[in-house]
């Protein structure tokens, strides 16, 4: 039963009170996100929303490059080379009307989708990591609420929330966390040693209030940078069966997210740039698509993966996974056979968070260039995702003393508000 | 692969006594024996005499260009005479010229070795473009030995070297743009001549012949196209490394060829040893190229000095208080006459509710268009009510309309965005208001707090160090400054320090953050700007006027893409570009905040959306549109069911003419009508009628230097009181009278007692009354660049640029040079989150910088940074790899050196303690670090080891060209690999007990006095 509602948060868009009203039940909100970036731009007609099979080349039939097959949602079928994502598509929802009109270029449309806004030099937006480690914290003690599994850059940042809404970020799984894992050479005792000295050198020294408050953060740090966190990290804890089920070492990230998440991690973006497997990961112009494949392959074990392995474990209802991408990818084909860029009709997918999962959710052409039904623009993708966190996406978050709302405009797709 | 050099026959020899060259050239056919460079394809060479048709392919026009004809003669004596040609090449075709181009400037070099070229500047000084391509000549007499040498070409453009008339190297046009496709070179097709060859750097073409030469002068030409076309758009105008090299017959010590008589090793040592030297030398030779340009427009500057001086005489003087006990400087005058502030109020709430009044209330409700007609902004404002009446009853203040609106938890609670007051707070106004609300000045009721004494010598030196160059003294500094008599060192330490050249590397921090200075290394689509830091680093080297670089800024004009002010012009996918730059100008210039004008009219009665698109509209020189993607729509305005709280008064879409509208900082009809719109503003910016300009100026600097500037906060003045008006106003005066020198004001706040004063080590932040520092935090740019020089180790990481082989159209790719200080590091820009696209030094350095509050994408302009503590901070600085390299003595840690001296342990922690700290230890604290350090110390010096010598192979480098292979992730992750593990440790000390000293550095470099001004 609701308590004392602060009736001017509720107020706004029409969705919003449908959410907050009496007609709706009441929504269990999700504790945590996985937000897996495909940097470079994952082709739609070749992954998600398959259309008629086209012949590869530039003067020839556009369309899909592989046969699709059917999923367990009757009606809705996906590219072959996501079997296990297909045998389990009803804890799916592909958004297939996702769309934008900004230039196609990848740090402008990167920057769109993981802050919801366009540039505008007046203020620097934050991430939806950000926004969500502001609104939510972190879920336990001693846990950064914000972490990433790729490169920082400035889209990924908290803009004006501040650093305290900013990430912990490593570049690899054998890595640990930057800022958190010891060097190389130096092993817990010597790490005791060096934590002795500086202890007694900072009582020697005090230097008044302000390096209290910084002793005070030091202290915290060395805590973090020991074993109680950092075992988190430590993937030979899983059984090898687990481990495999999610693959290589893409899947492997999606594995530590889970277990970060476990640990009270309120967002984690992974990003899949593994670039090697086949040149250009999934921005795979020219001969860049020959090997896309093997990328599509590497998501199907791994997203699949994760959402079973979240399933077992009883929190998937509790963790939004998102699939998400700066701009799709056209029908038609370039001059050595790969595909260009495309933001008018691209698929971004949602799984677990106590959404209503329908398999697919939003209606493209025939040619999967335009949205015919259902649009959902990034704000309004950012909406659900809010929502599904229990965050109101009429909320206005605080620049010094401007009001910002914490989306553009955004409603959050009512199909999937459970 | 072995390269085999082709071999051709000398067949002439100069007539002995004459330099003619053109009897020379009328007497030789011109022998066209060349090969191609083969460093990239790995073909095997062909013998030929005659002109290659591949050749003739890839160099277009080059066997139909002449020789030049040398003027021997007018050669400079043993110097490369190096001319740079504007015009003679083809716009738009990447091609040889028909006939040798004239030059257009000419100077004198060491060397056939071209990396860098003088800058060229405009207008008073500021950079500009040379014509893309540009034809570069490079002319000498050598005299050479008789023998058969080898001699070799590396050039980034097409290039060709004569000897005497005859081609002997060439290096072709480089290659189109792969767009990524590229591979990665393998180490074998590196061009190794000798066992300390220098390796090809990224991006150069190169070539080798030996030649039989019968002794004695030769005339060496060097032509190369720098630059080029590059589909629609250039390449980087840089030169690469375009060198010509010999070897003498016998040897395989290559050198520069050089008319000096000099040996300059081609080696990367000699390389490197003779960048710097003519980095050195270029460096001067540009600023006196732009002391020239500044010289040539001193008529018009004097003019300007003069109005001021006018102005000055026209205004009433401002009188210093009386000289109290903290002396006769002015400065100390000002600050010690309001420490007799008394609470003007009854008890100490009265300031405190005021000050709460003022940050939570008046945005709203001050001026003429106070929201609900309340205003409540002085105590008579407050008694007369507003729209709804009085505000409060003075008999039951917790039943009036103002305390039912703070306590209300409905829609009508007041603020009405943002959180409600505290609990605190609103008991804090109920007890005022029942106390009469007496007015107090906020300032009274500020804590108490002790006068501190001057702090000591070294503190000083520290504190003056850091503020004026970034970096902490080194210990000769320390040394010298010890040595000058006690009453005169600190005066004489602020003299040298505001004369050191350095001072540019710590002032540029301040002004990129302000003016939103956002370069982007790759594809610039992040409301991106040009690298105009290039413009503020020489404007602050030269110690320019503040008004004449606001004038240079505000004309936007010399390099857009190389350093020019014209880079402060872009503001890439930004739907108003000139609206952006109008905000960043008035919040820097004027101290007003125009960012809210953008998309609606200021709240509260604030500026107009007008006011800014004005602004902008003058900037632009042309009307300017409202777009519509920069506009509150009005549905939002009425969303939450309530009284809008804003204002849209211009439509989307409506033309806003150029004009003034800022005429209570000055009145337009300062400066004539008639002036162009830049220049006009310009004029109304910098006139000495603006003492906002110069009070805004003042305000930065003594709060950079003071910890908390007269007026908080500094870049919105229209809601903000000065602490001391008066002090203010003189210290805008002192500005325009001293030129508009920041220097000078520097100095003159430097020598105060208040800037002297010890610190209080209780206080958060400096009072309010300046009666004593707190101990701020250093910024995140005085971290990195204190930790580096503390340690001794210069900044070595990757080139700022992800096209280090010069293969990208100058549109999207830019190189940000090698840096050796924090502020010129930049987002790394791999939004891609390509491995192959990381830049791993840097990154471990900016990981650093971002957690102090540094931020590598400056997207809009900045006039604070938050400097409160955060986890991450000394995490990072504990565990990354930034600290791991400056705590592990390798051996070029300065600390290395101090330990392998004969010297007793107590020496080498005073020591310490002076490079990292400024001081010398406690006896507590020497005990601690002896009690660590001495078990092992006299044996701690051990003979080193050398390491294993295995074959030198060049390092494989990555780049945009061929990041798309996967080898080159493959090298990619072995450099991010190499830089997490640091150079290893010295072989030269014991382990153990190298280790402990190690634990020992790392300690003092984390600790948080460190990190801390003292």
């Amino acid at each position: 039963m609701e308590t004392k509602i602060d009736r001017r948060a509720l107020l706004g868009t029409a969705a919003m009170a449908a959410v907050a009203g009496a007609a709706a039940p009441a929504r269990r909100r999700a504790e945590a996100c996985i937000f897996l970036w495909l940097g470079g731009g994952m082709g739609q007609v070749d992954t998600f929303d398959p259309k008629a099979v086209g012949n590869g080349t530039r003067t020839g039939k556009p369309g899909s490059l592989y046969p699709s097959i059917p999923t367990t949602v009757p009606g809705v079928r996906v590219c072959e080379h996501l079997p296990k994502v297909a045998g389990i598509m009803e804890r799916l929802t592909a958004v297939r009307s996702v769309n934008h009109k900004v230039i196609d270029e990848h740090a402008f449309a990167t920057n769109l989708v993981h802050t919801g806004r366009m540039i505008s030099g007046n203020v620097t937006y934050p991430s939806i990591g950000s926004i969500i480690a502001h609104t939510r914290g972190a879920g336990a003690p001693d846990v950064p609420a914000y972490m990433l599994i790729g490169y920082p850059n400035v889209s990924r940042g908290p803009g004006f929330l501040g650093a305290k809404a900013n990430h912990v970020y490593l570049t690899d799984t054998e890595a640990g966390p930057s800022g958190f894992s010891r060097p190389a050479t130096v092993d817990a005792r010597r790490a005791s040693e060096r934590e002795g000295l500086l202890a007694g050198l900072s009582a020697d020294a005090p230097g008044g209030v302000p390096l209290a408050a910084y002793r005070q953060a030091q202290e915290q740090a060395l805590r973090l940078s020991g074993p109680g966190f950092l075992r988190h990290f430590n993937l030979k804890d899983e059984s090898a069966d687990v481990r495999s089920s999610y693959g290589g070492e893409f899947g492997q990230r999606c594995l530590l997210a889970r277990r970060l998440v476990e640990a009270g991690v309120r967002f984690v973006e992974v990003s899949h740039n593994l670039n090697f497997l086949n040149g250009t990961g999934w921005d795979v112009h020219n001969e860049g698509i020959r090997n896309q494949h093997l990328l599509i392959r590497e998501l199907d074990t791994a997203l699949s993966g994760l959402v079973i392995d979240l399933e077992r474990r009883g929190i998937l209802d509790s963790t939004l996974v998102v699939v998400a991408t700066e701009f799709g990818r056209p029908p038609e084909f370039d001059g050595r056979g790969g595909r260009g860029h495309q933001g008018s009709a691209f698929t971004m997918v949602l799984a677990g968070g106590g959404l209503r999962h329908k398999g697919a959710h939003g209606v493209t052409d025939d040619a999967g260039k335009k949205v015919l039904e259902a649009g959902v623009s990034i704000p309004d993708f950012h909406a659900t995702i809010l929502a599904s966190l229990g965050v109101n996406p009429a909320l206005e978050l605080m620049d010094a003393t401007r009001p910002v709302p914490v989306t553009d405009g955004g409603r959050p797709v009512e199909a999937l508000m459970g | 692969m072995t390269i085999r050099p082709q071999t051709i026959d000398w067949i002439h020899s100069l007539p002995p006594a004459s330099h003619d060259m053109k009897t020379l050239f009328a007497m030789v056919p011109l022998l066209l024996a060349v090969q191609m460079a083969w460093a990239q394809s790995g073909d095997s060479t062909k013998p030929a005499k005659a002109p290659d048709p591949k050749v003739a392919a890839k160099a277009p026009g080059l066997k139909d260009f002449p020789p030049a004809k040398v003027d021997a003669g007018a050669l400079p004596k043993a110097m490369v005479l190096v001319e740079l040609c504007e015009s003679g090449l083809s716009p738009d075709k990447n091609l040889w010229p028909e006939s040798p181009p004239a030059g257009s400037e000419q100077y004198p070099e060491r060397a056939f070795a071209l990396f860098r070229f003088p800058q060229r500047y405009i207008d008073t000084g500021i950079r500009a473009d040379r014509p893309n391509p540009l034809f570069v000549r490079a002319s000498a007499i050598v005299d050479l030995p008789p023998g058969k040498h080898r001699f070799l070409l590396r050039a980034r453009g097409a290039s060709r070297v004569t000897l005497d008339g005859k081609v002997v190297l060439t290096t072709p046009f480089p290659p189109a743009d792969s767009g990524g496709h590229g591979t990665i070179k393998p180490p074998g097709q590196y061009l190794n001549l000798s066992p300390d060859f220098r390796f090809a750097p990224p991006g150069n073409r190169e070539e080798v012949i030996e030649a039989r030469l019968p002794g004695g002068p030769v005339v060496v030409v060097l032509e190369t196209i720098v630059g080029g076309i590059l589909g629609k758009s250039r390449r980087r105008p840089e030169p690469g490394e375009t060198v010509v090299a010999w070897a003498p017959e016998g040897t395989s010590s290559w050198r520069l060829l050089s008319p000096a008589g000099e040996t300059v090793p081609y080696t990367d040592e000699g390389w490197e040893s003779y960048q710097a030297e003519r980095n050195t030398h270029l460096d001067a030779v540009d600023a006196s190229a732009r002391a020239s340009c500044r010289k040539a427009d001193s008529e018009a500057m004097a003019g300007k000095r003069q109005a001021d001086a006018r102005w000055l005489a026209g205004q009433a003087e401002i009188a210093l208080p009386a000289i109290g006990a903290t002396g006769g400087h002015p400065i100390d005058r000002f600050l010690e006459s309001r420490w007799n502030l008394g609470a003007a109020g009854q008890g100490s709430d009265a300031g405190e509710a005021v000050a709460l009044l003022e940050s939570k209330c008046f945005q709203c409700h001050s001026g003429t268009k106070a929201k609900g007609g309340l205003r409540l902004d002085s105590r008579q404002a407050l008694l007369a009510g507003g729209d709804s009446g009085a505000a409060f009853d003075q008999a039951a203040p917790a039943k009036g309309h103002l305390m039912s609106r703070l306590r209300s938890t409905g829609d009508d609670r007041m603020p009405p965005k943002g959180d409600p007051l505290k609990d605190s707070e609103v008991s804090l106004l109920a007890r005022w208001l029942g106390a009469g609300a007496p007015w107090a000045e906020p300032l009274a009721n500020a804590a108490k707090v002790a006068v501190t004494p001057p702090c000591d010598d070294l503190t000083f030196l520290r504190r003056a160090t850091f503020d004026t160059v970034g970096v902490p003294p080194s210990e000769g500094e320390v040394r010298s400054y010890l040595a000058w008599p006690a009453r005169t060192r600190r005066a004489k330490a602020v003299d040298r320090l505001l004369a050191d050249p350095r001072r540019a590397d710590r002032g540029i921090s301040a002004w990129l953050d302000l003016l939103a200075e956002n370069p982007n290394i790759l594809n610039p689509t992040l409301n991106n700007t040009g690298p105009f830091r290039w413009w503020l680093r020489e404007s602050l080297l030269d110690q320019k006027p503040l008004d004449l670089m606001a004038m240079e800024l505000v004309r936007m004009r010399g390099s857009e893409r190389y350093g020019g002010p014209a880079g402060f012009a872009v503001a890439s996918q930004n739907d108003s570009p000139m609206a952006t730059k109008g905000v960043v100008l008035a919040g820097a210039f004027l101290g007003v905040q125009l960012k809210c004008s953008r998309c609606h009219d200021a709240p509260g009665g604030g500026r107009p959306q007008e006011d800014l698109f004005a602004l902008a509209a003058m900037l632009a020189g042309k009307e300017v549109t409202v777009p519509a993607t920069s506009s509150v729509p009005a549905d939002k305005l009425h969303a939450g069911g309530r009284k809008a709280l804003i204002t849209v008064s211009l439509k989307p879409g409506s033309s806003v003419k150029p004009r003034w509208r800022l005429d209570d900082i000055v009145p337009a009809g300062s400066v004539e009508n008639s002036l162009a719109d830049r220049e006009k503003l310009g004029r109304l910016l910098t006139s000495a009628a603006n003492e906002r300009f110069a009070r805004v100026q003042a305000n930065r600097v003594w709060r950079d230097l003071m910890g908390r500037g007269l007026v908080e906060p500094p870049d919105d003045w229209d809601r903000a009181r000065p602490s001391h008006p008066e002090l203010l106003a003189w210290l805008g005066r002192e500005l325009v009278r001293s030129g508009y020198d920041e220097t000078s004001l520097r100095r003159l706040i430097m020598n105060s007692a208040a800037y002297q004063r010890g610190s209080d080590p209780s206080l958060v932040a400096t009072d309010p009354l300046y009666r004593a520092p707190a101990r701020r935090r250093l910024s995140a740019e005085q971290v990195v660049d204190g930790l580096f020089a503390a340690s001794g180790m210069p900044m070595r990481l990757e080139e700022v640029s992800l096209d280090i082989d010069g293969v990208r159209d100058q549109g999207n790719s830019i190189s940000l040079g090698n840096p050796g200080r924090a502020w010129m590091l930049t987002s790394t820009s791999n939004e891609r989150d390509r491995p192959s696209l990381s830049l791993p030094r840097i990154q471990a350095v900016c990981d650093v910088l971002e957690a102090f509050g540094w931020r590598g994408a400056r997207q809009d302009p900045r006039a604070t940074r938050d400097d409160s503590p955060e986890v991450i901070q000394p995490a990072i600085l504990a565990n990354g790899t930034m600290g791991l390299w400056l705590t592990t003595l390798t051996d070029g840690h300065a600390a290395t050196a101090m330990a392998l001296e004969d010297a007793p342990l107590d020496r080498l922690v005073e020591r310490l303690y002076l490079r990292y700290l400024t001081r010398k230890p406690t006896p507590a604290e020497a005990a601690r670090l002896a009690a660590v350090l001495s078990p092992g110390f006299e044996s701690r010096k051990v003979e080193g080891a050398r390491g294993p010598t295995g074959p030198r192979l060049p390092d494989p480098y990555v780049s945009w060209s061929n990041h798309l292979d996967p080898e080159a992730t493959v090298a990619r992750q072995a450099q991010e690999a190499r830089a997490k593990a640091g150079d290893p440790p010295t072989t030269r000390l014991e382990p153990g007990w190298r280790g402990r000293l190690e634990n020992v550095i790392w300690a003092i470099c984390n600790s948080p006095e460190f990190a801390h001004a003292r």
